[in-house]
Formats: structure tokens, C-alpha cells, sequence
């Protein structure tokens, strides 16, 4: 079997871009060995491909969980490690506690949704990626694996369905 | 009888109006916007660098410098002083946490309703929130006097074995304020990234090149990464507008906990918010006239159709902040207590009433003579004259509620006349820097977010619908 190439197929609109995912579908390429790279986000129905899996929400939901056990260790643990009688105020108040639990879950999700974002998208990444500048001016590009001995069946049917460019591509620094 | 439609004598302008009057209907090229964008960034005059030196001059002398004499010196330098020992650095914290509440409500509020005219000008509004609570925060400082000991308001163990009183509204004021300040420099960030991305791909060489690679992460637009970021920004949307709500809410708590005459009251909380959008709105205005006037190819961008909509958005508030000052006003007015009526009467009648008519008159008769008209609401200048003096008439609304209302107490013993000192140097000086963040950062990042104005370009579209076209707008997120 012969080696694998990455191609990258450039598309100035989404539609022959939708097709490009089919033709490449279509060839046998599974999802997994091809990506979209976009200036705007396009949803996952519109190109026919899978929706990428997430775990932001999860690390957030993580995150709200943690701020609110801070906060409730802010109100009620600081106080009893610490007590601090304030005139004709109870140690243990719960409307206080409302207030500052609430802060603290709100920055724990929030906080950690950021901080997810970048765990999962792998991000900060300065290493060579494979990319063209032209993404940002509003084209489509999409990037995938295929064997090198059929890389001219590929360029050909992509071509075909309206990619401007088929062509090989390395990884380069951003 | 039936009834016969008669055509007007003189139709009304917008039955004429071109759709592509509207950014969203008159699409460039994405290459295009990019390089307008970037051009703007880096097109500066001599101008610019003029007003930015004398207010970075301004800003070391009114702000660094009377600072350190204030710290050196102590509070005696201010004019706080039994019983006003709030005066106006409490007075700016007020005013700039206001200000900071206009981008989470057009970048998140006007997100989840989908209100599309919002696209061009989110970021713009995020950075006011940013720059606006970096200059509340300084005003806490400036207030705290001793501000080595900042320490001790965190939650670590000091030698005094005291921990924070987390019971206290000036704790809560704390974190509520830290946690605003941290979410919405995330919210601002977030979306900024696509754009940083763009700076870094149209970038050659140089320090720049090496700022945006580094503040663009790494970012490419691969299925995974819009998806993890639009995830987290559709999380901050809906998770940040309670945080906006509580931020002034605690805020407008630190005055009505304390049983004061003029403070306690249970209307405080929302009646703050309404009041800090409305601040912040007009301050909007204000920023996209500068942006417009000042920035190249930015009135592609911003177009009158976004000053319509802020200024109905300004209209709609003021009429909301009347009606919770008159709340205000009405309840304490009838119940008759002795001490709220004096605190009424020395703002309506004592030697500083004049401020009283002018904060009426700026918050209330100037924007609802000006902004029932849409002619009016889409020229420009004009909008931002009525957002300037919005913003005279609700600095004034917190100094009669701070300096002004602690002045009347239980202790006719005590009261004096509060009068600024060091304070306003100070005060010119948080404007002064305001304005400068502001300048640096509208030629170092893009402030039109130009990949949401593609995507809301891409999701409309003209329909011919009888005998005109209409507009249609595709759910494409």
C-alpha cells in the first residue's frame, strides 16, 4: 500500500465545498481523515460531515460545580474557621451565602468554559499546522488524507465539483 | 361603511428605503472587509499621536502623579471628610461599572435574541466593559487610601488570624466586580481570536507579526475549533447577563444596606441597572460617532441604521430609569419620614439643587425630545451630543445619591458641605486613560468583528415578495 499524502482543496463558496466533502465521502474517505477549515463557522449540516464533539460545556458545568463549592466554603467555612461576630449577625447567614455562591459558580463556569476552550482545541499551539492564509479571506479549505498513488483521481474529482486548487501541503509555522 | 385606505399625501421616508442601505444587505468580499479592517488599524495621522500624548501626559500627571501625593499625603488630600467619607472616587467606581454594563448587554443580551444590527459593533462595546471596570477598579483603589493592604480583603490567612467578612455588601462588591471583570475580559477575548488570526495571516514581518501569531493561538477556523469556540462564546452569552445584573445590583447594595435616610431602599437594585445601561448606551453612542468619524472605511461599517437602533435602545432605557427614579422618588415622598424628606428636600432646594435640574434635564428631556424621531436617532453627531450629556446627567444622578445624600444624616451636627479636592484631577485622569486604552487598542486589534459581520452577511438575503424585495434572515448558526 502506498503512502498517505495530505491534500488541501480550496473552494471559494460553501456549496462546491458541501460537495467536495461528498466527492471525498463518496471515494472512500472516512470523516476522520478529512477537516473543513473556514473563516465563519459552518455548520456541521451544511457540509454533511459529523458534529464535532465537544467538551466545553462538560469542563464548565466541572467548573460551576468547583466555584460553588468555593463560594460556599467563602460564606460558611471562612466563618467557622474563623468566626467574626458582627453585631446581631448570624455566623451561618443564608441569603449572604446565595450571593457569593452564586459569584463564584458563575465565574467557575465561565472561568473554566475559557480554559476548556483552549484544552480542547488544543490551543495555545505554535507548531506547524497545515494551513493557507486564504481561509481568513473567505475561502473554504478542506484538508485530507488520501494514498499517494491516487492523488490525481482526487485532484480530478474535486476539481470537478468546483475546487479552484487541489494541491499537496506540509505543515508550516502560522 | 367600509373604510378606504387613502394614499398619504407625503409617504413616510422609509417606504423608500434601498435595503442595501444596510450592511448586512451590501456584502464585499470577506478579503475586502479584511483589508479595510487592517488598514484602519494602521493608517494613523499626526493627529492621533497628538491627542494621544497629551493624554498620556494627562494621564501620568492627573492620574500617577496626584496619586502617589494622595498616598503620601493620606485621604486628607481628598475632600472626604465627616460625614461625606464617600465622595467621588465612589462616585467614578459608580459611573465606570455603568458604563462597563453596555457591552455585555449589546454583546450578550442582543446575541441570544438575535438582534442582527448588533454584528459591527460588539466589540467595540466589550472594550468599553474592559477599559470601563479597569477604571472603576483603579476608583476602588483610589478610595481604599492605603492600597498596600489591598491583601487584606482576600481570602488568604494573615497575621491577624481575621479572614475577610465575606457578610459584608463591600465583600460582595468585591467579588462581584472580580468576577465581571475576568468573564467579560474572557467574553471579549473569545471572539477576538478568528479576528487575531486574520491580523496574523495579513501580517509581514515585525513585532506585529509576532503579537498576533501570539494572541491568535494558534487558531486556523478547523470544524473542532469553531465548534469549542462557539460552545464557550454561546456559554458567556447566557451565563454573563445574571453576572451583569448582580454586579449593579450588589453595587447599588452597598448603599442600600446601610440604614441611611436617601439610601435604604429595596427599589436600589434594579433601579442601578437601568441606570447603568443607560450610561453605558449612550456611551456606546458616543464611541461608534468616534469610531466613524475617526477610523478609516469604518463608515461601511457603521452605518446609521446602528445608531437607529442605539438610540431607540436609549430611548426605551430612559424611559425605564424615570420610571424607577420616580419609584424611588414617590415611596420615600409619601411615607413622610422625617429624615428622607429633608434628604429630598436638600436636593431639590439646597445649595447643590441646580445639579438635581440638570441630572432631570439630561437623563430625561434630552433624550425623549431627541430620540422619538428616526432622522434624528440616524444622524450621527446628534446621537452623540444626546449620549454625552445622557452621561453629564448620570455622573450627576451618582453624586447626588453619594456625596450629596450622605450629607443629610441623623447627625444635623455633622453635616457639611462635601466639596472635590484631589478627587478631580483624579477623575480627569481615569477618563484620560480610558480614552488611551481606547486609542492603543483601536490600532492594535480589530474593533469590527469581521468574521460575524460575514457570517451575518452570508445569512441574509433579498427576497422579492410581491412588488418589493424584503429581507429574510437564514438561521445559519
Amino acid at each position: 500500500m502506498s503512502e498517505a499524502i495530505t491534500l488541501l482543496a480550496m473552494f471559494k463558496d460553501i456549496e462546491p465545498a458541501s460537495e467536495g466533502v461528498e466527492k471525498l465521502q463518496q471515494l472512500g474517505v472516512s470523516d476522520d481523515d478529512m477537516n473543513v477549515i473556514s473563516g465563519i463557522p459552518v455548520k456541521h449540516t451544511i457540509l454533511g460531515r459529523p458534529s464535532a464533539i465537544t467538551y466545553v460545556s462538560r469542563i464548565g458545568l466541572f467548573g460551576a460545580i468547583l466555584g460553588m463549592f468555593l463560594g460556599i466554603f467563602f460564606i460558611y467555612g471562612i466563618p467557622y474557621l474563623y468566626p467574626l461576630l458582627v453585631g446581631g449577625q448570624p455566623i451561618f447567614p443564608v441569603p449572604q451565602g446565595f450571593i457569593i455562591t452564586f459569584e463564584m459558580t458563575m465565574l467557575g463556569l465561565m472561568g473554566f468554559s475559557f480554559i476548556g476552550m483552549f484544552i480542547d482545541s488544543g490551543f495555545p499551539s505554535y507548531t506547524p499546522k497545515e494551513y493557507t492564509p486564504e481561509v481568513s479571506d473567505g475561502k473554504i479549505a478542506l484538508l485530507f488524507s488520501c494514498p499517494s498513488s491516487e492523488q490525481e483521481k482526487f485532484i480530478d474529482a474535486l476539481k470537478n465539483v468546483g475546487a479552484e486548487s487541489v494541491a499537496p501541503v506540509e505543515a508550516r509555522h502560522l | 361603511m367600509a373604510s378606504i385606505a387613502k394614499p398619504l399625501a407625503r409617504p413616510h421616508a422609509e417606504e423608500h428605503e434601498d435595503p442595501r442601505e444596510h450592511l448586512m444587505h451590501d456584502p464585499l468580499p470577506r478579503g475586502q472587509m479584511n483589508a479595510m479592517v487592517m488598514e484602519a488599524m494602521h493608517t494613523t495621522s499626526p493627529a492621533f499621536w497628538a491627542v494621544t500624548g497629551v493624554l498620556t501626559l494627562i494621564v501620568l500627571f492627573a492620574l500617577g502623579y496626584e496619586w502617589y501625593i494622595l498616598i503620601m499625603q493620606g485621604q486628607g488630600m481628598a475632600g472626604v471628610t465627616r460625614p461625606d467619607y464617600w465622595g467621588v472616587f465612589l462616585v467614578n467606581t459608580v459611573f465606570w461599572i455603568g458604563i462597563s454594563h453596555a457591552g455585555t448587554f449589546i454583546s450578550a443580551i442582543l446575541r441570544v435574541l438575535k438582534v442582527e444590527s448588533r454584528r459591527p459593533f460588539t466589540r467595540a462595546a466589550e472594550l468599553m466593559t474592559t477599559f470601563g471596570l479597569v477604571q472603576a477598579g483603579l476608583s476602588v483603589f483610589m478610595h481604599l487610601g492605603r492600597v498596600w493592604l489591598t491583601y487584606w480583603m482576600f481570602p488568604i490567612p494573615n497575621e491577624r488570624r481575621i479572614w475577610p467578612d465575606f457578610h459584608s455588601p463591600l465583600m460582595w462588591d468585591l467579588m462581584a466586580i472580580t468576577t465581571y471583570l475576568l468573564c467579560s475580559t474572557m467574553y471579549l477575548i473569545l471572539p477576538l481570536i478568528p479576528d487575531l488570526a486574520m491580523a496574523r495571516d495579513r501580517t509581514q514581518g515585525g513585532w506585529l507579526k509576532v503579537f498576533y501569531k501570539t494572541l491568535a493561538i494558534g487558531f486556523r477556523g478547523t470544524e473542532g475549533e469553531w465548534k469549542n469556540l462557539t460552545t464557550a462564546m454561546n456559554i458567556f452569552a447566557f451565563a454573563i447577563i445574571p453576572v451583569m445584573f448582580s454586579v449593579h445590583t450588589i453595587v447599588s447594595w452597598d448603599f442600600a444596606m446601610a440604614s441611611r435616610p436617601g439610601w435604604s431602599s429595596t427599589v436600589f437594585g434594579p433601579y442601578f441597572v437601568i441606570g447603568a445601561l443607560h450610561s453605558g448606551m449612550a456611551a456606546v453612542a458616543i464611541v461608534l460617532f468616534l469610531l466613524r468619524s475617526t477610523m478609516k472605511h469604518y463608515k461601511y461599517f457603521i452605518r446609521p441604521e446602528h445608531f437607529n437602533t442605539m438610540g431607540m435602545l436609549m430611548l426605551m432605557v430612559s424611559m425605564a430609569w424615570a420610571y424607577f427614579y420616580f419609584n424611588d422618588y414617590l415611596v420615600p415622598w409619601y411615607g413622610g419620614d422625617v429624615w428622607d424628606k429633608l434628604v429630598q428636600e436638600y436636593t431639590e432646594k439646597g445649595p447643590v439643587a441646580y445639579l438635581w435640574y440638570i441630572m432631570l434635564f439630561c437623563n430625561i428631556v434630552v433624550p425623549w425630545s431627541l430620540l422619538w424621531n428616526k432622522k434624528w436617532r440616524q444622524t450621527p453627531w446628534l446621537l452623540a451630543i444626546a449620549g454625552l450629556l445622557i452621561n453629564v446627567g448620570m455622573y450627576l444622578e451618582r453624586y447626588i445619591i453619594i456625596p450629596v445624600g450622605v450629607t443629610i444624616n441623623r447627625m444635623p451636627f455633622t453635616w457639611r458641605q462635601y466639596e472635590p479636592r484631589i478627587e478631580v484631577p483624579m477623575t480627569i485622569g481615569t477618563f484620560a486613560l480610558f480614552l488611551l486604552l481606547y486609542m492603543l487598542a483601536s490600532r492594535l486589534i480589530p474593533l469590527i468583528p469581521v468574521w460575524e459581520v460575514q457570517e451575518g452577511q452570508e445569512a441574509h438575503m433579498l427576497r422579492k415578495f410581491g412588488r418589493t424585495e424584503v429581507s429574510t434572515l437564514s438561521d445559519l448558526e
